[in-house]
């Protein structure tokens, strides 16, 4: 069972010494934190990794929070970092994602869901595939603006970007993901005829 | 120059002045192809809501937590002592020591007879007077009691958090 009490009033709870409250702030966010990672990693096992080393961080470093912004705005700017710190780290080209070869590893991950019968996949399961083709960065704005209960701003801030960017660059993964969708829709249906 | 689907999606998100909001607003409601845009964005927009969030391992918090207190434990006793103690310990004793200096060359004769040096002390301990040591001893006895209760107070505070989480 999750704790009522409010994020700040954990914060706090947590910098007089208690473990457990820190535990409640993971248990509460960790699904998104993990979601996030995913997004710039596309493996599990290593967004688990960058999961569990940003709520690490985030624990020592808790007392320099003086809650100027959400706590999740700051939380996300140490998931955003660590990401791309570790991206950099095992040289993965994060505009590769878009080349055809990748592609197709996608789409032959995403079919170990496939019993190749369209109308047993739901639309979240389009949706999930054709964010896993996005860009990182496109499928991690989508993700907090849709997901993270981010404004625009607040989006800026943990990504550390201006406002407009960060509008203009959401316009732009919302395209795309559109693109995606309707392109993988389009296949599965070729597929089936 | 922005787009239509840029219009909209800013009409969507609520990134409108209220001007710009009845403009729009008016060009869905006469103009057809503002219509069908606006709604196949905020189909769209529905879909993209209903994004899942992925879930992590069972143990996930149970391994930061985990990583957490081996951390804690492993923090080195010179870090986990309080340096603001050590300093007023260092300050009382510095004070006492200065004090007492002060108060044995303040007794010191320091007048010499002839070329004969004379290095006998006149020291002579201050007078103590019974009632107002005491007091003192109380007050002493006062302070220690309270600054007990206020640790132990602490203490309890503490522990009972950590049991309520």
């Amino acid at each position: 069972m999750q704790s009522k009490l409010s994020d700040t009033e954990l914060i706090e709870q947590t910098l007089a010494g208690n473990q457990a409250a820190y535990a409640d702030l993971v248990k509460r966010h960790q699904r998104f934190v993990f979601t996030l990672a995913l997004r710039f990693t596309k493996v599990r096992e290593d967004a688990e990794e960058i999961a569990q080393d940003c709520f690490i961080k985030a624990y020592r470093s808790l007392a320099s929070f003086h809650g100027q912004s959400k706590f999740t705005t700051w939380l996300y700017s140490i998931v955003y970092t660590t990401a791309m710190t570790s991206l950099r780290k095992k040289r993965v080209a994060t505009d590769s994602i878009d080349d055809e070869n990748t592609l197709i590893q996608l789409e032959s991950r995403a079919s170990g869901y496939d019993v190749n019968n369209v109308e047993n996949k739901s639309r979240s399961f389009y949706l999930s595939k054709a964010i896993d083709q996005l860009l990182p960065d496109d499928a991690a704005i989508i993700t907090m603006f849709y997901k993270g209960e981010q404004s625009l701003e607040e989006i800026a801030q943990a990504l550390g970007m201006e406002a407009n960017t960060v509008k203009v660059k959401l316009f732009r993964a919302r395209q795309r993901l559109k693109e995606k969708l309707e392109r993988n829709l389009k296949h599965e249906a070729k597929e089936l005829i | 120059m922005n787009s239509i689907e840029e219009i909209l999606w800013n009409y969507i998100d609520g990134n409108c002045t209220s001007e710009e909001q009845k403009i729009i607003h008016t060009l869905i409601a006469e103009d057809e192809a503002y219509r069908l845009k606006y709604q196949e964005l905020l189909n769209l927009d529905q879909q993209f809501s209903a994004i899942e969030l992925d879930e992590p391992s069972m143990a996930f918090t149970y391994n930061v937590m985990e990583i957490i207190r081996t951390e804690n434990a492993q923090v080195p006793l010179k870090a986990a002592i309080n340096k603001k103690i050590i300093m007023g310990i260092a300050i009382f004793f510095g004070v006492t020591l200065i004090a007492m200096l002060i108060f044995a060359f303040a007794s010191l004769n320091w007048s010499t007879a002839g070329s004969s040096v004379n290095l006998t002390y006149n020291f002579k301990m201050p007078a103590i007077d019974p009632g107002k040591t005491k007091m003192v001893v109380e007050g002493f006895v006062f302070f220690d009691v309270v600054l007990a209760l206020y640790l132990l107070d602490a203490y309890l505070r503490k522990k009972t958090i950590a049991r309520q989480g």
